[in-house]
């Protein structure tokens, strides 16, 4: 029952990286929007959403955070992912009228900085490096669950959460807006000089892809039950690009396929490995090593990924004309 | 770009002409007096007056003053750094003025953003082809209509019908454009898989694509070899002969002459003169800056 335990634990790992891969490609692999703060967007729709399941901080407690409100777990997931919108927003009127490609990804890795010094030293606001405990299960009530069953109940949730959200960025990815998101991605001006808002277009990615993360994190949260500031620093922004490079950018598919093996296989499995017990953190500093090498072993051998972005055929709509115009 | 005071600088080879009231009129505006190339009376496809830029200490454009009749095919000719390319980018709105305003159809569009330029009818292509190397060719047309209401994500949830009968029209119009410019079977090619010649009839069917009323073209002939140069002219008279607009920044002045009905001279950021081909060829000063060298050339040829 046990390994049954883990099983359905990785599963939900892989669920949730999938939707977090999926924003993160929306503005990487599609827009071209070097995020290296993506994992702020996450933690904000993580804190937002347990914060308003959660409730205020019990009187006399230690914990002192904003937004507790016993809200249902549906309506506070949706206020995670707009919540990271609103940081999606605000983060975008900084660095997209005046910021391209590099310069972009500095501001925004001083961005998360910036955010996660500020949310670990203001203790009012997110309880400090204490972050929240206590989030109450979803469906806990309705369904009478345990831990165990609450995890595969949780996971079906997820996989349907997942199904939409597939569904979904499919759509936008395949649109027209998809495809002037990948012109933007391509060259700026050119867009520009084809009557793009190209500002407008990096906002409406940055903001698809800040609800994603801000979904992906509530995800997380419901599931463990906490929030630790820790958790969200700029290496889990590194797994994630990790994830989206080694499944291949601009691909859906390589993003669920970097989701099961960089995240899953080679960060959440092996916290079930025994610990060795002179080295207790020796295994993570060696993921963390395989997931260097294997990035650089990627890019070395086969930068667009496993799967790499698929060309964009218009075979439907020929066949519609019989093939030919 | 900011309006000087009413103190727009006069075009050497053309009467003055006051200046549009302030941006506010709309309708187009039909050139003065002017008796260069039979273009009198001839609407404004683009005016511009006193168009200013420096980069640190150099003034690549310094007060530069000219217009472009509706439904010409007008050079934009001149020695390397005088300003040519500075002046599309600022009226293309790639790059901001320091000074002076533009007039696109009648319109004001004084620093504008590239975007809204655009959308007012000017489509520009780069002095090196730009293509946009990972999507197809294909794709590279489709993106270029104007606002396509798949780029909205309501209509993407809400109007998926709408959409697809889009992008119907859309690919019917871009399959047709890419069999008029030879391209038709590379359509399902990465466009950064093209020749250096294909990549030019590339970015110029991309152009076609958008629709322009006003073209600028920047130095398409450039580095291609002489059966293509003649393609891309026929291609650039045909669009002309559909009502489309064209400025082009040129070298080949044997294409200049050929095609342009009108030749705009730029030397050191200012105009230095306006008119055919034939009457620059006898004007002293545009000799002296740059056909002289260019004549010279084209005689040890």
């Amino acid at each position: 029952m046990q390994v049954v335990y883990y099983a359905f634990t990785l599963v939900f790992f892989f669920f949730a990286y999938s939707v977090l891969n999926w924003g993160l490609n929306v503005q990487f692999g599609e827009a071209g929007i070097l995020n290296f703060a993506y994992i702020a967007f996450v933690a904000v729709g993580a804190y937002v959403a347990g914060a308003l399941t959660a409730g205020p901080p019990a009187p006399g407690s230690n914990e002192s955070y904003v937004l507790g409100a016993h809200l249902p777990f549906m309506v506070a997931l949706i206020c995670g992912g707009l919540a990271a919108c609103a940081l999606g927003l605000l983060a975008g009127l900084i660095v997209f009228r005046r910021l391209r490609s590099d310069y972009l990804a500095i501001v925004m890795i001083s961005l998360s900085l910036v955010a996660y010094d500020f949310v670990t030293n203001y203790v009012p606001l997110f309880d400090g490096a204490d972050g929240l405990s206590g989030v109450p299960e979803p469906f806990a009530g309705v369904f009478k669950l345990n831990a165990n069953s609450f995890i595969f109940v949780f996971d079906a949730f997820s996989a349907v959460v997942m199904g939409a959200m597939w569904w979904a960025m499919s759509r936008v990815t395949r649109s027209p807006l998809g495809r002037t998101l990948r012109a933007v991605r391509d060259d700026q001006d050119v867009a520009k000089a084809l009557g793009k808002n190209v500002f407008r277009f990096q906002m409406v990615a940055m903001l698809i892809g800040s609800f994603y993360a801000g979904i992906g994190g509530g995800l997380i949260i419901f599931f463990s039950g906490a929030f630790n500031t820790s958790s969200w620093t700029t290496p889990e922004t590194f797994v994630i690009f990790a994830a989206l490079i080694v499944g291949g950018v601009g691909n859906n598919l390589g993003a669920v396929l970097g989701s099961l093996l960089v995240p899953v296989i080679f960060v959440e499995l092996p916290k079930f490995l025994p610990t060795i017990a002179s080295q207790p953190g020796l295994i993570p500093e060696i993921d963390n090593m395989v997931i260097g090498a294997l990035l650089i072993g990627v890019l070395w051998f086969r930068p667009q990924g496993v799967l790499p972005e698929r060309k964009v055929r218009f075979d439907n709509l020929l066949a519609e004309r019989g093939g030919c115009w | 770009m900011t309006a000087p005071a009413g103190t727009g600088p006069r075009f050497g080879e053309e009467p003055g002409r006051s200046a549009p009231d302030g941006g506010a009129s709309r309708g187009p505006a039909v050139a003065g007096g002017s008796a260069v190339g039979g273009l009198v009376g001839r609407e404004e496809a683009l005016r511009c007056e006193g168009l200013r830029k420096a980069f640190g200490g150099v003034r690549a454009v310094d007060g530069a003053s000219f217009w472009v009749p509706a439904g010409s095919i007008c050079a934009l000719i001149g020695p390397n750094g005088a300003g040519k390319s500075t002046a599309v980018n600022l009226l293309s709105g790639a790059l901001r003025a320091d000074g002076g305003r533009a007039w696109l159809f009648g319109r004001e569009v004084t620093g504008w953003p590239a975007h809204r330029v655009c959308g007012a009818g000017l489509v520009r292509t780069f002095q090196l082809s730009r293509e946009l190397g990972r999507l197809t060719v294909l794709e590279n047309l489709m993106v270029a209509p104007l606002n396509q209401l798949g780029e909205s994500l309501f209509n993407i949830f809400f109007r998926p019908r709408a959409i697809k009968q889009e992008e119907r029209r859309h690919l019917a119009r871009a399959l047709e454009v890419l069999g008029a410019f030879g391209l038709y079977e590379m359509r399902d090619s990465y466009a950064r898989e093209l020749s250096g010649g294909q990549k030019r009839l590339l970015e110029l069917a991309r152009a076609v694509m958008a629709q322009p009323r006003l073209l600028f073209l920047d130095e398409p002939m450039a580095g291609i070899n002489p059966a293509l140069v003649e393609q891309i002219g026929e291609h650039i008279q045909r669009l002309n002969a559909g009502g489309v607009s064209v400025l082009m920044v040129e070298h080949n002045l044997n294409v200049v002459e050929a095609i342009c009905d009108r030749v705009v001279v730029m030397a050191e950021g200012k105009v230095l003169a306006t008119g055919t081909m034939a009457e620059l060829r006898a004007h002293p000063e545009v000799v002296r800056a740059y056909l002289g060298a260019a004549q010279s050339a084209r005689a040890a040829r």
